[in-house]
C-alpha cells in the first residue's frame, strides 16, 4: 500500500510575538521542516495575519510563499462594515487571482462578533462558494466553552458553512464537538491536538473519516506528534489517506471562486 | 525525510525493537474533565503493546480525591502486570496523617516505586510543611517523587520545586510537565539540582522545546511520560523521535534515563 500523501491544514509562517522556540520565517525554512517530517504540502497562514492585521498579513503571506507549489495560501477576514479588505466581490476576485482557497477568522484578536449580524451575506457567499473557514480554538477567548459557544451560534446561523475548528485542546473536547459532527455535515476538525489515546480510531469508527484533517498547529506545536499519530492510528488505510491529506485537497478543490 | 533510525522504525512499525519506551507519568481511572475511550487496565496494556512501551508507572485519578481508595486500586491493578506496570502512591497534603499512613503502609508493596504530588489539584504549595512526612519518607527510602509542575502556579511552579529539591537532595524529583509555561525556569532548576529531572508530559508538544532541553540541560536529565490513558503514546513519541536531536538523545529520553532511575527501586 502506498504511503499516504500528507498535507498539513494548520501551519503558520513568521514570528509569533509571544515567542516560539523554533519559528520558520521563510518559505524555504518551512519546506525544509515539511521534508524533515515527511509532509508533502501545507495550507499556510502568517503570524502577521493574526497578530498585526489581515490587511498586512494576507499580503505578506501570499508574497512569502509565491513560487512554492507545496504551500497553499489562506487569508484572514474582517467585518465588511469597515471595508479594510475591500468590498466582498473584490475580495473574492482577489482570492481567485491569488489562488487563496481558505479563510481564517480571529474574532477575539480582531475584536468583532463572528455571526450573521456582522457578516450577513458575506458568509452566505463563503458558504455557497464552499470556502473553508478556519477558526482557532481560542477564537472566542481563552476558555474552551467561549469558543465552542461561538461555534454553536455560528453554525445555527450558517448551517451549511464549511467550518474547520483548528487545534482544539489536547483534552479531547469530544463533549463539545461531537454534537456538531452529528448535526452539521460541513463541520470539520483539524486533529493537530487530538492527542486522546485511541481517540482517532473511535472518532473514525463513529463519525467516519471525511471531516477530519491532519494538521500540526506549527510552529507552536511540533509536527512529529500528529504525524506519528496519524501514521500509526488503527483506522485503516483509506481513512489514513483521507485524513493525512485527501480530505483537505478535496475541500480545496470544491471551492468555487469567480 | 528525517535521518533517524529510531524515528523511521517507529513510523514504519509503531515501535522500536532497540528502544522500548519507559513511561514515568501515567494514570488510571476516569477523570471528569476528559472523555477517555481507552482507560481500562486491559486497554492500557494493549496501548503499551501497540506503541512499544515496555514499562509504565501510574498514579490513580481516584487517589487525588480519595487516597485510600485510589492507592489501593492502583497497587492492586499494577501487581497484575509484574515487570510492566508500577505505581506511585498519591499523597494529599491536606490530610497529612492519612497520607503518611498511605505512603508508609505500602512500603513493601512490589510495584511501589515512588510518590505522586499534585500541589495544584490539592491547592497546597509543595514547599508547605504538610508535605514533610512524605518527603522525609521518600528521602529515607530514596523514592522517586513525581510532582505536577506548572508555570505561574502558586503551588508548584519551578522555583518552588527548586526550594524543596535543595532541602531533600536524597529524593529524585521528576518535574511533571517540566513546569509547563515556565520551561526556561524549570530547565534552570534541572541544571542546578542534580536530583531534578524534566518530565515531558504535555511539554513534548511544544515545538523546539525538546531540542532546547537537550541543548540547555542535557538529554540525561529528561524523561518521558504522556499521561496515559489521556494521551496517545504515539503522539508523544512522535514529538521526541522527530525532534532535531541525536538518536543517542532519543534513546536516553525515551528509555535509558528512566531505567537508570528505577534501578534498585523495582521489586516486581
Amino acid at each position: 500500500m502506498a504511503e499516504p500523501s500528507y498535507m498539513d491544514c494548520n501551519v503558520s509562517l513568521g514570528y509569533p510575538a509571544a515567542g516560539v522556540y523554533r519559528p520558520c520565517g521563510t518559505a524555504e525554512e518551512l519546506v525544509a521542516e515539511l521534508d524533515w517530517a515527511g509532509v508533502d504540502g501545507a495550507l499556510v497562514h502568517h503570524a502577521l495575519m493574526r497578530e498585526q492585521s489581515p490587511v498586512v498579513g494576507n499580503r505578506a503571506l501570499t508574497e512569502a510563499i509565491a513560487g512554492f507549489e507545496r504551500l497553499a495560501a489562506t487569508w484572514a477576514i474582517l467585518p465588511p462594515q469597515t471595508g479594510e479588505l475591500g468590498e466582498p466581490d473584490a475580495l473574492f476576485a482577489a482570492m481567485a487571482a491569488a489562488n487563496v482557497r481558505a479563510l481564517w477568522a480571529f474574532p477575539d484578536d480582531h475584536r468583532y462578533i463572528l455571526g450573521r449580524a456582522t457578516f450577513g451575506a458575506f458568509l452566505d457567499e463563503v458558504t455557497a462558494r464552499r470556502i473553508p473557514l478556519f477558526l482557532p480554538r481560542d477564537a472566542g477567548g481563552p476558555r474552551p466553552p467561549d469558543t465552542w459557544n461561538l461555534v454553536y451560534r455560528l453554525l445555527q446561523e450558517y448551517p451549511g458553512l464549511t467550518l474547520v475548528v483548528a487545534a482544539h485542546g489536547p483534552w479531547g473536547e469530544d463533549r463539545f464537538f461531537r454534537p456538531l459532527l452529528e448535526q452539521y455535515p460541513r463541520f470539520h476538525l483539524d486533529i493537530s491536538r487530538y492527542e486522546l489515546d485511541c481517540g482517532l480510531r473511535e472518532l473514525v469508527g463513529r463519525y467516519g473519516h471525511e471531516r477530519l484533517l491532519y494538521g500540526s498547529n506549527f510552529p507552536r506545536n511540533a509536527m512529529g506528534g500528529p504525524r506519528m499519530m496519524v501514521a500509526r492510528a488503527e483506522i485503516g488505510d483509506d481513512a489514513r489517506r483521507a485524513i493525512a491529506g485527501d480530505n483537505l485537497r478535496r475541500l480545496l478543490a470544491e471551492v468555487e471562486l469567480p | 525525510m528525517i535521518d533517524s533510525a529510531i524515528a523511521r522504525e517507529y513510523l514504519e512499525t509503531g515501535k522500536c525493537a532497540t528502544c522500548g519506551v519507559i513511561d514515568v507519568h501515567a494514570h488510571f481511572g476516569a477523570f471528569g474533565g476528559i472523555y477517555m475511550p481507552n482507560d481500562s487496565p486491559e486497554q492500557m496494556i494493549a496501548t503499551m503493546e501497540r506503541c512499544g512501551v515496555d514499562l509504565m508507572v501510574s498514579s490513580g485519578h481516584t487517589a487525588l480525591t480519595d487516597m485510600a481508595r485510589g492507592n489501593a486500586e492502583i497497587t492492586a491493578i499494577t501487581e497484575r502486570y509484574p515487570g510492566r506496570w508500577y505505581a506511585y502512591l498519591t499523597y494529599n497534603p491536606n490530610y497529612p496523617d492519612l497520607g503518611r499512613q498511605e505512603v508508609e503502609g505500602y512500603e513493601s508493596h512490589p510495584t511501589y516505586v515512588g510518590i505522586k504530588f499534585h500541589p495544584s489539584s490539592h491547592r497546597y504549595p509543595i514547599t508547605g510543611d504538610a508535605y514533610r512526612p512524605a518527603l522525609e519518607f521518600a528521602a529515607s527510602r530514596r523514592l522517586i517523587v513525581l510532582t505536577h509542575t506548572w508555570g505561574g502556579s502558586a503551588y508548584d511552579r519551578p522555583e518552588l520545586l527548586a526550594e524543596v529539591a535543595r532541602r531533600y537532595p536524597e529524593v529524585t524529583f521528576l518535574a511533571g510537565h517540566s513546569g509547563h509555561g515556565q520551561f526556561e525556569e524549570c530547565m534552570a532548576v534541572a541544571r542546578e539540582c542534580a536530583n531534578v529531572y524534566l518530565e515531558l508530559t504535555a511539554a513534548y508538544a511544544v515545538r523546539g522545546l525538546v531540542e532546547s532541553m537537550v541543548k540547555g540541560v542535557g538529554a540525561h536529565k529528561i524523561v518521558f511520560g504522556c499521561d496515559l490513558p489521556w494521551f496517545d503514546p504515539h503522539y508523544a513519541i512522535g514529538c521526541v523521535v522527530m525532534a532535531h536531536i541525536s538518536d543517542d538523545a532519543r534513546r536516553a529520553i525515551l528509555r535509558e534515563n528512566a531505567l537508570r532511575l528505577l534501578e534498585g527501586r523495582r521489586r516486581a
